[in-house]
């Protein structure tokens, strides 16, 4: 009566079924991938790609090898999850891309980058390329554009101040944003003297290093590499910081809800501020025909407290060479060329960018085209890197979330630096650089003496 | 090619000379099929793929292992990860049962007989229909310090003449979140209630009013009780939604002013990004475990309130 049993009837047409539906997924995948062109990732601005559509061709015609642009994401944060899934699942594409200076440690460590033996580094700044792009010593990554912190100042609000050239101290551009903010609102009631990065993402933690920097802290590293970031330095930075919207309030409150790089730029070119800390993007924008400040600005390194020196934080993107690359000799030579003397100019003429080579800031042609350039090449010798370690990204979440909090005014600068190392302490347990610390053990006490019960390590 | 053929003569042979039930049974497979390479493919498997790396070191510069608890063992004194519940349970402590509050008014009126009541309810669904990331997008706008709009108003009707940064509190960002959340989710909460409210039969209502009940004892002793089931599923639903709450406050406030509004898929997500995949897939473990704590929680209370 009964037929073969339901069960198996259920099993067999299922089973088969489930073949037959993935046969095309199998058809598929063993497509796809076989690309024949080199794959270079590179950032999303408009701009940007028509400037490297331009490198590309002729380095097609010079070598034989194409090249196809696979453009990023314009957000920082959305760029590296791109890439991050792509080295992950050890993809062949991209064969060669743009990062980040902040993730050249990340990526180093995570053994994603081939080494570049073929690269020359004279031309390059040697300090930054040693402390930045060198890995176990081996060159990982080269500088392609390069940044820094600048202030940019209103050359005819100087004058009303008083002041014949840029504020040189804190208490300086303090003091002269101060009175000129007073003579300015009554007729722009939205005045400020100084706007800069303040809204919890990474842009706070470039400002903090370069405040902290600037009163003589030690960029977040100590001899042996491990971050610190309870020090007396880091605190004065802080203070002032968070002076400078509730003190002196010469910075808007939306500082630490708002202020990233383009909100900072607007309201600087907008008219309604006299100082600005912005990367060097800016310059060209703020003097571009239509802007209401063209002709107005001026530019110099950062301010420092009495007796110290600015301090700007290093930006930029390096190139690199995918260890999943299916043909990283072609790579190599290409991320050799984007570095040469000659697709860097083609890359600075057509985009305004600050070049990686460090030789470029002495070129007659790209200084006639740019004059500024011998003015940013200072700064960027002397710019600071952040640390290079791979867990860089988890410090810079926690520092966010507690300068955030003190310019906030939810927590004293003090809690908030003392709060922030105890959670870096804890990530680098977890992440293994001081595995005997306390054999994964959190310590209940401060592990650097506290603000108020004794001097910090300088 | 032959065998793909044969397998399909074979296959329609097999549905052909089944009984009508066993028929029905190779059909309900076959249709049953699509789905259950959904559920398997896009929701079995990624969950116990975070369930398996929560167990495991899984940061892309070091060496994947297997460690026990120890990815919990770090949460559990991580004090951003206890920030973080804490924000999550407020956050759905506070806007579910308002967005439900709301919900039921707005159901209520709808669900009267008024004039172009079929452009109303269109209308209300509007803000559901917007996805979460535009949605609080607007009301990062809305915000705004310096060209927000509610800055504006104030400005206009001569309220202040300081300009207000509403995000800048930690109570100022925790309002304006769950305000972007519950303008988004209340339709949600209103259309299954309606739903619930037009299933109340009309006689029950009428018999009430025979018996002089007044509008407040009809809403008490009539609407509330048979619309119980209904409530609680929503609830239900709203909760377990509130709970993964990353959209709005990503795109509002980023989880400032200092990791105030920071919820814990915020967190989690923090660590994926940073290449930290063990740590945010046992903060996203963690959540979903009080997520299911929670429904057992309603499932048997409503229970006990029928007994």
């Amino acid at each position: 009566m009964r037929g073969p049993d339901l069960h198996t009837i259920r099993r067999r047409v299922s089973g088969r079924l489930l073949i037959l539906l993935c046969l095309p997924m199998l058809f598929a995948c063993g497509r796809g991938d076989a690309e024949t062109d080199l794959v270079f990732a590179v950032g999303g601005a408009p701009s940007e790609l028509a400037a490297w559509e331009k490198v590309v061709r002729k380095f097609e015609a010079d070598s034989g090898i194409s090249v196809r642009l696979l453009r990023q994401p314009a957000n920082s944060q959305q760029q590296l999850q791109g890439l991050m899934v792509a080295m992950k699942s050890k993809q062949q594409n991209p064969d060669v891309f743009l990062m980040d200076v902040a993730w050249v440690g990340l990526f180093s460590a995570a053994g994603w980058l081939v080494p570049l033996d073929n690269l020359d580094r004279t031309p390059f700044f040697g300090e930054l390329l040693n402390r930045t792009d060198v890995y176990d010593g081996r060159l990982m990554a080269a500088p392609v554009y390069l940044d820094g912190g600048i202030l940019y100042y209103r050359t005819d609000l100087l004058e009303k101040a008083g002041m014949t050239r840029p504020p040189e101290t804190w208490r300086e551009l303090a003091e002269s944003a101060k009175k000129v903010q007073e003579q300015m609102r009554p007729e722009n009631p939205g005045f400020f003297g100084f706007v800069w990065q303040g809204a919890q993402y990474e842009g706070l933690v470039v400002n903090f290093l370069e405040f902290a920097g600037a009163s003589g802290g030690i960029q977040l590293q100590d001899e042996t590499g491990g971050v610190r970031v309870a020090l007396k330095a880091n605190l004065k930075a802080l203070r002032f910081m968070r002076d400078l919207i509730w003190e002196y309030e010469i910075s808007p409150p939306s500082t630490y809800t708002e202020m990233q790089e383009e909100e900072v730029r607007t309201f600087f070119q907008s008219g309604n501020a006299m100082y600005e800390r912005n990367w060097p993007y800016a310059w060209t924008l703020h003097q571009s025909d239509g802007s209401p400040v063209k002709g107005k600005v001026g530019i110099a390194p950062l301010p420092a407290p009495e007796g110290e020196k600015g301090v700007s934080t290093l930006g930029g993107y390096h190139i690199g060479v995918s260890k999943y690359s299916d043909r990283k000799a072609d790579a190599k030579k290409f991320a050799a060329y984007v570095t040469s003397k000659e697709a860097q100019r083609m890359v600075v003429l057509e985009l305004g960018w600050n070049p990686g080579r460090g030789d470029l800031y002495e070129d007659e042609a790209l200084l006639e085209r740019y004059p500024h350039f011998g003015e940013f090449k200072d700064i960027f010798r002397k710019a600071r890197p952040r640390p290079v370690i791979p867990y860089y990204i988890q410090v810079s979440n926690v520092l966010q979330t507690y300068i955030s909090g003190a310019l906030a005014r939810n927590r004293s600068p003090e809690s908030a630096l003392e709060h922030a190392q105890i959670e870096i302490d804890s990530l680098e347990q977890r992440y293994g650089r001081n595995p005997e610390g306390g054999g994964g053990q959190l310590s209940e006490s401060f592990p650097y003496p506290s603000f108020t019960h004794g001097e910090a390590v300088p | 090619m032959t065998s793909l053929a044969g397998l399909i003569d074979r296959l329609e042979d097999a549905v052909a000379h089944r009984t009508p039930l066993e028929k029905e049974h190779v059909q309900a497979v076959f249709f049953l099929f699509p789905l259950m390479f959904f559920i398997v493919g896009f929701i079995l498997m990624p969950v116990l793929g975070t369930l398996y790396d929560a167990f495991m070191r899984d940061v892309i510069f070091l060496e994947k292992e297997f460690i026990f608890f120890t990815n919990f063992r770090y949460l559990f004194s991580d004090p951003g990860f206890w920030n973080a519940v804490r924000f999550t349970l407020l956050f759905v402590l506070i806007s579910v049962p308002l967005e439900l509050a709301i919900g039921l008014m707005i159901a209520l009126v709808m669900n009267e007989t008024i004039p172009m009541r079929g452009l109303l309810r269109a209308c209300v669904l509007i803000p559901w229909a917007i996805p979460a990331a535009v949605s609080g997008r607007v009301f990062e706008l809305i915000y705004n310090y310096s060209y927000g709009a509610a800055n504006w108003l104030l400005r206009v009707l001569h309220i202040t003449t300081e300009p207000v940064n509403w995000l800048g509190s930690e109570i100022g960002a925790f309002i304006a979140v769950v305000a972007a959340d519950a303008w988004k989710t209340t339709p949600f909460a209103a259309i299954i209630l309606l739903a619930g409210l037009s299933a109340i039969s009309e006689d029950l209502y009428n018999q009430a009013r025979i018996d002089r009940a007044g509008f407040m004892t009809r809403f008490f002793k009539i609407t509330l009780p048979l619309l119980k089931p209904v409530l609680v599923v929503t609830l239900l639903f709203r909760t377990i939604q509130a709970l993964r709450v990353f959209d709005v406050i990503y795109v509002l406030t980023g989880g400032g002013p200092g990791g105030a509004t920071e919820a814990v898929s915020n967190f989690a997500y923090k660590y994926f990004t940073a290449g930290d995949f063990g740590y945010g897939s046992a903060a996203s473990v963690l959540l979903f475990v009080i997520a299911l704590l929670l429904s057992l929680f309603y499932v048997k209370a409503s229970r006990f309130g029928e007994a």
